[in-house]
């Protein structure tokens, strides 16, 4: 249940098996939340923070006037709202399809953090790498062209769910619409449904019913100036399938 | 010189003791002085120690492989421009000098060192992350969602309440080393468009803004103009 989680924990600094443990005993019983729900409220204060298990979700931002922009696409082994465990959230977290996801207590959280500071470190390191992906939608929604923005966002949510073991045969689950598509890059429907014909016309990708083929990896790559670097992948690649205990010693 | 970063953690939790202050004074190893306009950290660098920004002006900024640029943070004295580098070494972005700036330098073996000594300082350190994070989010939403008029007076409402933190602001006065290009790489528009903007806010009254230095003269319309609320800053104490 945990070994998405552990994966990310991991990507960076080995764990010790009891660690590996320790993070496991945090999380509560596995709720399901069905499709389109709010999950996480902005501004409200919660006992707990949640790992997404299974599923997609999606984080966002509201102006007073209604206004929203999508910041975040979730996918299994994220944490949905660690600044939780700190701080009441400045956003909402909705589901994009059924998701499977386990609380953890924020106060034992923070007993785990005090008493084991590699885990902290750990952990600190998966809101970093969140914070890596948000400065790169920034630097699209003020530097890229809506082609390239649509390109990048398909090449960020394919690669997260490779590492996490879910693409098969070049397909993934998408259930992100062409309005969240939208409200992520900043575009109208109208404006983002021509740059996915555009890329469905070049023979990149392919997208129906919420499943996304990725037909030409290196075209979409170009098209969407993509270049991994800012998603920190671990240096020996990671394993998904078999999480934690990596071999390289602990620091 | 940890004073201004100490202000900003007691901001946030009014409990922290004069210990602590000091062990984070102790984790200093030296100063370094920095001109205006040079890159400190480059993309994809790798680091033992992470700057605190002591005096001066200092920015974040990616740079995509034609040139053009965005600027992803502005930084005010009281800020770690690298703490990131510390849990997760390798930089994914440039930190440059708006102006003459002078660091506290952290080695990361000190502050590995603290976070075993004092768990509690450490996640008040990580907390500052996650502010920078909360700022980000917020340049997101304006990017996607607000006009580049409002992006601008958002842009104010926000450094002026951040260096109010640090004792950076006179009042309604304040500095603010961008020149207009810089202005364009922050809201993501040119430097013409910046250039207008500027002028636009200055026509309604809401600001004077010259020679890198702004006055507010009407902060309540400025506020609703961006829609500023300063809650993503995290300025109240929190529980433990």
């Amino acid at each position: 249940m945990s070994g998405r989680l552990i994966a990310n924990l991991v990507a960076h600094g080995a764990l010790a098996p009891e660690e590996c443990a320790a993070v496991e005993s945090l999380l509560g019983a596995v709720k399901t939340v069905p499709a389109d729900t709010e999950l996480v409220v902005d501004g409200e204060a919660a006992a707990e923070c949640h790992v997404l298990v299974e599923g997609q979700a999606f984080r966002h931002k509201t102006l007073p006037d209604g206004r929203r922009q999508i910041v975040f696409f979730h996918v299994p082994g994220d944490m949905l709202d660690l600044q939780a465990a700190f701080l009441p959230v400045d956003y909402s977290v909705s589901t994009l399809t059924m998701c499977r996801v386990a609380p953890i207590s924020r106060t034992r959280l923070a007993e785990l953090v005090a008493a084991s500071p590699r885990i902290g470190r750990a952990f600190w390191r998966t809101s970093l790498m969140e914070a890596a992906i948000q400065r790169e939608w920034m630097v699209g929604m003020g530097r890229r062209s809506a082609h390239a923005r649509v390109a990048h966002l398909l090449c960020e949510v394919y690669l997260r769910l490779q590492r996490m073991d879910l693409v098969q045969n070049n397909r993934c689950r998408f259930p992100i619409t062409q309005n969240h598509l939208a409200d992520a890059v900043g575009l109208s429907g109208v404006h983002t449904n021509r740059v996915l014909q555009a890329l469905r016309a070049s023979g990149v990708i392919e997208l129906r019913s919420r499943e996304l083929i990725v037909r030409d990896w290196a075209g979409l790559v170009a098209a969407g100036e993509f270049d991994a670097a800012y998603l920190h992948a671990p240096p020996n690649g990671m394993v998904v399938s078999r999480p934690g205990l990596s071999a390289t010693p602990p620091t | 010189m940890t004073d201004l970063l100490f202000r900003k953690l007691h901001r946030r939790d009014h409990r922290l003791s004069k210990e602590e202050e000091q062990a984070l004074a102790a984790a200093v190893s030296h100063h370094v002085d920095a001109e205006a306009d040079v890159d400190l950290i480059k993309e994809d660098q790798i680091t033992e120690q992470s700057m605190l920004l002591e005096t001066g002006w200092a920015y974040r900024y990616a740079s995509l492989p034609d040139g053009r640029r965005q600027i992803l943070s502005i930084h005010v004295p009281g800020d770690f421009v690298d703490l990131q580098s510390f849990p997760l070494k390798r930089m994914d972005h440039t930190i440059g000098t708006l102006t003459r700036c002078r660091f506290a330098v952290f080695p990361h073996e000190r502050l590995r060192r603290l976070s075993e000594t004092h768990p509690h300082l450490t996640r008040m350190l990580w907390l500052m992350t996650l502010i920078d994070a909360a700022i980000l989010r917020q340049w997101l939403l304006g990017a996607g969602q607000r006009s580049a008029l409002e992006r601008a007076a958002h842009l104010l409402c926000e450094v002026r309440s951040r260096l109010d933190v640090v004792g950076g602001a006179e009042g309604e006065t304040f500095e603010l080393p961008l020149t207009q290009a810089e202005l364009g790489e922050v809201l993501g528009i040119s430097q013409v468009h910046a250039n207008r903007v500027v002028g636009r806010l200055r026509n309604q009254g809401l600001v004077t803004w010259r020679d890198e230095r702004v006055r507010i003269l009407d902060w309540a319309r400025l506020q609703e103009l961006a829609a500023f609320d300063p809650t993503y800053l995290a300025l109240e104490s929190l529980e433990r």
